[in-house]
């Protein structure tokens, strides 16, 4: 049987669908336990009540800002310290044994640390985003810039360039396309670091209504907000995907 | 390696120099243009760096600038403003045969185009001396031909100096009014100069018929030969 690609999207669709009338179907034979394993339209009514109180958004403002101002402090320092640990070899020796030793830890186990430094407000998610992010970010730069075509500088500077041009017209545009590349991967860690953030301790966001859910065994709410989670990040990559053709049109 | 060169290239003379793979054709550039010290003694020229032009065999163009804007990038590092230096670059690239192909990003231009798009970025900046690494040689050879043909009335017409490093004889008698061979290395020098009495302006593909041409071209290649197999002699 040949598979026609264009229409691969109907076929995912129905298969999810079949997929979530049997599992409604089973729900109702009672064939799942509703505490374990709620049908559907359970955890759409779940969604919907979280809506229809409004409550919703206080959370989701808390963890959008958290994700958010991470995943912005996390690219602007690790380009800066990627680009300056590229070219100046100093930096290099003193930063990378560190970078490496963070990046060979899952770094949401510095979670508690935060909330002991930096309390349960709003810091404390933004710095575990951030740590998430910058360390990513970080070797994605400093690898990529090592990666820079020697022609195109070597161009540059018989063309009459500074240094100044070569970071501007060379490592520049270039770190542009490797942090795109991995700009998906960065806003996963940032939405992982609020999320896990406010799991540990808050008084809101996503994680902290998630935590709430887990203790009062409140299935059909996990499974919602892990539904509103994956949507809002998808949201965000169809916003970063337009940012990403418009800034990487010549290629 | 190159041991004690000395090159003349006069006003609005085409010098070549052909050698040996392993002679140091291509230090020699490098070194005269500054992205490679000699390894003893110093590089001197009459010309200044800043007033040297050099094209490499690859095209090396920003792939994030459009053909204009990589056109005046140069001219930009040498202090013009960028709506002159945008005018300027445009006025180049019409006058290689690229007009209507200003706002291209080099990954939507040909091979020919861009080394057309470079050709361009050098000639913008109106350097006193061109050095040339065999600019022509990653090209189909119909591309090839156009090219050099175009190179070729430029430079006789805008009366630039050139020095063209290239193992293709038939390129350098062509192209130039000099050739220079140099000897097999380690220790490559350089042996003999060869004039090339065909006059000026040049039809390069006419050029291979001109009386002159044959016995020259025979000259550089039993001597070029000669400088080969004395090495495989004392490899042996």
């Amino acid at each position: 049987m040949t598979l026609n690609p264009s229409y691969a999207w109907v076929r995912q669709f129905a298969a999810l669908g079949v997929l979530l009338v049997l599992w409604e179907g089973a729900g109702y034979a009672g064939m799942l336990n509703p505490l374990y394993m709620p049908t559907p339209s359970q955890i759409g009514r779940a969604l919907t009540e979280l809506f229809e109180t409004g409550s919703i958004w206080t959370h989701l403002e808390a963890t959008f800002g958290a994700a958010l101002g991470g995943l912005v402090l996390g690219i602007v320092v690790g380009v800066i310290l990627g680009v300056l640990a590229a070219l100046i070899p100093l930096i290099a020796e003193l930063l990378e044994p560190v970078m490496t030793l963070l990046n060979a830890i899952p770094r949401v186990i510095l979670a508690p640390l935060f909330v002991i430094w930096l309390g349960i407000g709003l810091a404390s998610k933004v710095a575990l985003s951030f740590i998430l992010v910058a360390v990513l970010i970080f070797f994605t730069v400093f690898t990529g810039i090592r990666q820079v075509d020697r022609k195109l500088v070597e161009r540059i500077i018989t063309l009459g360039g500074d240094r100044w041009a070569l970071v501007r017209h060379v490592y520049l545009p270039a770190v542009t396309a490797w942090v795109l590349g991995s700009l998906k991967v960065a806003i996963g860690f940032a939405f992982t670091g609020a999320c896990v953030g406010e799991f540990v301790a808050a008084s809101r966001g996503l994680g902290y209504l998630l935590s709430f859910a887990q203790s009062t065994y409140n299935s059909a709410l996990i499974m919602a907000l892990v539904f509103l989670i994956m949507v809002v990040v998808l949201l965000i990559f169809a916003i970063s995907g337009r940012l990403e053709k418009w800034l990487l049109r010549w290629n | 390696m190159l041991e004690g060169a000395s090159l003349e290239v006069g006003e609005g003379q085409f010098v070549s120099l052909v050698g040996p793979s392993g002679s140091g054709k291509s230090s020699l550039l490098r070194a005269v243009i500054g992205l490679q010290k000699p390894l003893a003694g110093l590089v001197e020229t009459e010309v200044a760096p800043s007033e040297l032009g050099i094209l490499f065999q690859d095209d090396a163009l920003l792939p994030w600038r459009t053909a204009r804007d990589n056109v005046a990038l140069g001219l930009g590092f040498h202090g013009m403003e960028r709506q002159a230096a945008l005018k300027e670059a445009d006025a180049w690239l019409a006058r290689l045969g690229l007009a209507g192909f200003e706002h291209r990003f080099p990954r939507h231009l040909s091979g020919g185009q861009r080394k057309r798009v470079a050709l361009a970025q050098v000639l913008a900046l109106r350097p006193k001396l061109l050095l040339m690494d065999e600019p022509f040689a990653s090209l189909d050879a119909i591309v090839r031909a156009r090219i050099i043909q175009d190179v070729v009335a430029l430079v006789e017409r805008e009366r630039i100096r050139v020095l063209l490093v290239t193992h293709d004889l038939e390129e350098a008698l062509g192209l130039s009014d000099v050739v220079y061979l140099l000897s097999q290395g380690p220790r490559a020098r350089i042996t003999q100069s060869y004039p090339v009495p065909i006059p000026r302006p040049r039809d390069v593909v006419q050029a291979r018929l001109h009386p002159a041409f044959a016995p020259l071209y025979e000259q550089l290649w039993s001597d070029l030969s000669r400088e080969v197999s004395r090495e495989a002699a004392e490899a042996a």
